[in-house]
């Protein structure tokens, strides 16, 4: 195998798709507990968005209408988890928990028919640049509108909770709920919406994974890429930039392995395999040591129950 | 434009409490109103009505004859009522700015123009650009106040506001309500402490057990007069005998303590040397953060510095951890009673279970001997007149005296022979004050010591043998408390010197 130049882009193009699950997910929970809501459920939801877009193209042969359904889908079943932490008051940790068990059964279920049905292929942009620029033109180019999106998605999720009014509202309610409130803040309201938006991003990152990177249905398809989307958040200290480039060592690290793994390098398999995980963690510890900065990007707040004083 | 505040017949139930019992006030703009009261009293809900975070049962309020509905902290806003709350009302991590920002109508830049015109006028600096969580409590107040300042209110309620600040602070604050007070904002200030309703208020409304008891100009009051209003008893004066106890030995020496800390937020301690003897208790006064924390963590073993020595009963105890000091019979207070003393979450008698020694016999082959804990439990709550007599009751239901005395009481039932506090009475109102004074002088009277590390002046002058102030980190000379007067203590607490 040769490292020629061109080999290179198009293994970073790759290690780019890969990601992208990843980023959207991470994404859409960094600003869920970032309002202090701690949402375990991100498996679950994307399992959910995978089958509900893979069903949704199957029937209607639109794309379209399938990534909005699985976004869609995505809002629907994390209304449940709104519903019973913010509403009824139940655990966040137990009741996250459940929705991923949740998420997977129904998959399943809802998935049996749409086992071996081939996949539609998604449309690409820019194809033709893709093949005249070497080695940027496989980086850059010939990517679904979705990939776009995963990589604006950090750096627009930064500048709103940085630079926006709302985003500086969602902060506020994650740092101290009964503060907010008692500043007329209606915290149930701003939880629920960063809930509904997080199982939005979650589903389109489900979506990705059956209608654009491996486009078929497959069971249990996410297969733990919403832990570790959970864990990219923690490790990334809550900061968006950050997440991506944890998803990105993630993602690199995942097919470089592989690569590893065919050449026939004498180093075990399981070691290969482990090393993605590994790696990631390690980098974005080491980034991320600023404990008077971990602080401030902390939401105070998470995962604990806000009830009004009546 | 005058103001005119009138609550007419408020009450407020709770399950098994009635916070507001038909409370009607008048307030008007161009006086300093105080609303005074034991813990427990009623205060803080009758001002969280008025705030709009919870709502009342019954009744009314009335801001310039017209009737307010205030069902939520918007409309309390919406009326010009602003509000101070006891426990901040910030945003820890975001900067100052942002907090002031938050609620703002209007865009970044002229909102800091606004800003630093209220800095200009009322003399305060404050970095806007800071996480809220690096200011000090007095700083944050600030902020606070500032926050209500800028919606230009009408009314400003205080809800003890000094609890948490230094005695400079305080100061501050007073001559900046006084200011408030001239431009036609209407003061309404909550707090337990009689002084200060003498110093700064005009008028004052006594609450006792949800129920206004008198209202009544304070300069026809006396701190007397208050407390025995506020507590519907009249208050035992209580006084120590100093213990002449020159040839009395020493219990408790410590020797070249000195602590080093990297952490911006922790005082380093610099060459500590000081003994307790038999049966007295040794004051340590000082402006808060001056090195009071990391004192009491090192003589109670949280923290082992490096060539201390402390010397307990004859034996070197520097390297020993908390329980191990605690079987040399040493004893804790902390200043913080929720997070440091007691575990909020955890009931009575499960509070008591955590202070165990091997003699106790808490715990038998690793099981919990719960009748055992409950009647050592019961045993606290009735020797130290705790409000209550159900040990399977959470802890963080008791009010701050009760819990206090809880702790106390579990330090106490073992007869140890040094107790360290740490502003034991912090938060308390005059009774529960009086409790825990007279419980510190009765141990000294049964020839055990005490250190009490206290930013409480009178109750030092009231209560040690002997004083030294802590400043910066540096102990000053330790004097017998005869000599010492609260003027030659401010001084020492400011850093100056005397002599």
């Amino acid at each position: 195998m040769s490292l020629d130049i061109s080999f290179i882009g198009i293994l970073i193009g790759s290690i780019m798709a890969s990601s992208v699950p990843l980023i959207l997910a991470a994404s859409g929970e960094l600003i869920t507990e970032r309002s202090g809501v701690l949402n375990l459920g991100v498996e679950g939801m994307m399992i959910i968005g995978a089958i509900s877009g893979f069903a949704l193209m199957v029937i209607t042969d639109n794309l379209f209408i399938a990534i909005i359904g699985s976004m869609l889908s995505g809002v629907i079943i994390s209304l449940i988890f709104g519903f019973l932490t913010q509403s009824l008051l139940t655990n966040h940790v137990a009741t996250g928990l459940a929705l991923t068990i949740f998420g997977i059964g129904l998959s399943a279920m809802l998935g049996k028919n749409f086992v071996g049905i081939p996949g539609k292929d998604f449309p690409i942009l820019f194809s033709s640049l893709r093949e005249s620029i070497p080695f940027f033109g496989p980086i850059l180019f010939g990517h679904s509108i979705v990939l776009y999106f995963a990589f604006a998605l950090p750096f627009l999720t930064n500048y709103f909770l940085k630079k926006t009014k709302l985003g500086l509202v969602v902060r506020a309610v994650g740092d101290s709920p009964v503060s907010a409130s008692n500043q007329g803040i209606n915290v149930i309201l701003v939880r629920y919406c960063c809930i509904l938006y997080g199982g939005a991003m979650c589903g389109l990152a489900g979506a990705y994974l059956s209608l654009i990177y491996t486009p078929q249905w497959i069971e249990n398809m996410t297969a733990g890429r919403g832990w570790i989307a959970l864990a990219l958040v923690v490790f990334a200290t809550w900061s968006p930039i950050k997440v991506l480039i944890g998803a990105l060592i993630f993602g690199g690290i995942t097919i470089l392995q592989l690569h590893m793994q065919a050449i026939g390098f004498r180093i075990p398999v399981q070691f290969l395999s482990a090393l993605p995980y590994l790696m990631t963690i390690i980098v974005l510890v080491v980034i991320s040591r600023d404990s008077r900065k971990i602080k401030l990007n902390t939401p105070t707040s998470l995962g604990r129950i806000f009830y009004k004083e009546k | 434009m005058a103001t005119d505040l009138r609550i007419s017949n408020i009450s407020k139930i709770y399950p098994g409490c009635i916070a507001n019992d038909n409370v009607s006030l008048q307030f008007k703009s161009g006086k300093i109103y105080a609303l005074l009261g034991e813990n427990g009293a009623g205060k803080s809900t009758l001002v969280k009505i008025l705030s709009g975070v919870i709502s009342p049962d019954n009744g009314e309020v009335f801001l310039n004859e017209k009737n307010l509905k205030l069902s939520s902290p918007l409309d309390a806003k919406k009326n010009k009522i602003g509000m101070v709350f006891q426990h901040f009302n910030l945003f820890e991590t975001l900067s100052v700015f942002e907090n002031l920002s938050i609620d703002a109508n209007e865009d970044n830049k002229s909102l800091r123009v606004r800003i630093n015109e209220i800095f200009k006028k009322y003399n305060f600096s404050i970095d806007l650009d800071v996480p809220v969580l690096n200011l000090s409590a007095g700083q944050k107040q600030k902020v606070e106040i500032i926050r209500c300042l800028l919606r230009s209110p009408k009314v400003l309620i205080m809800d003890e506001p000094t609890s948490v600040l230094t005695e400079q602070e305080t100061e501050e604050l007073f001559i900046s309500l006084k200011k408030f007070c001239d431009e036609g904002i209407l003061i309404i200030y909550i707090t337990h402490k009689l002084k200060e309703v003498l110093s700064l208020c005009d008028e004052v409304a006594v609450m006792r057990k949800g129920k206004v008891v008198s209202v009544s100009q304070t300069q026809n009051e006396r701190v007397e007069t208050l407390a025995n209003k506020m507590v519907g008893q009249k208050l035992a004066k209580i006084k120590k005998k100093i213990n002449i106890s020159k040839n009395k030995d020493e219990i408790f020496k410590v020797k070249h303590l000195n602590f080093y800390s990297d952490d911006p937020f922790e005082t380093n301690l610099v060459n500590l040397n000081f003994s307790v003897k038999k049966g007295e208790c040794l004051g340590i006064a000082g402006i808060s953060g001056n090195g009071q924390n990391e004192l009491f963590q090192i003589l109670s073993g949280e923290i082992i510095t490096p060539n201390t020595s402390i010397i307990f009963r004859n034996k070197e105890i520097a390297k020993l951890n908390p329980k191990q000091r605690r079987e040399y019979l040493m004893a804790f207070s902390p200043e913080d009673r929720i997070s440091q003393a007691a575990v909020p979450e955890l009931k009575i008698y499960e509070n008591v279970a955590l202070n165990n020694f091997k003699s106790s016999n808490f715990f038998e082959k690793g099981l919990v001997n719960e009748r055992k804990i409950k009647d050592h439990s019961k045993k606290i709550l009735s020797d130290f007149s705790v409000n209550t007599d159900n040990v399977e009751l959470k802890s963080q239901f008791l009010s701050g005296g009760n819990l206090q005395k809880l702790i106390l009481g579990r330090e106490l039932i073992t007869a140890p022979e040094l107790l360290i506090c740490y502003n034991p009475t912090w938060g308390l109102d005059v009774g529960a004050i009086n409790y825990i004074h007279e419980t510190l002088i009765k141990i000294n009277d049964q020839e055990k010591s005490t250190i009490l590390i206290s930013t409480d002046t009178e109750e030092l002058l009231k209560l040690s043998d002997r004083i030294a102030v802590i400043y910066k980190g540096k102990l000053s000379k330790i004097m017998p408390s005869e000599e010492v007067t609260p003027e030659k203590l401010g001084v020492l607490m400011g850093g100056g010197s005397i002599d």
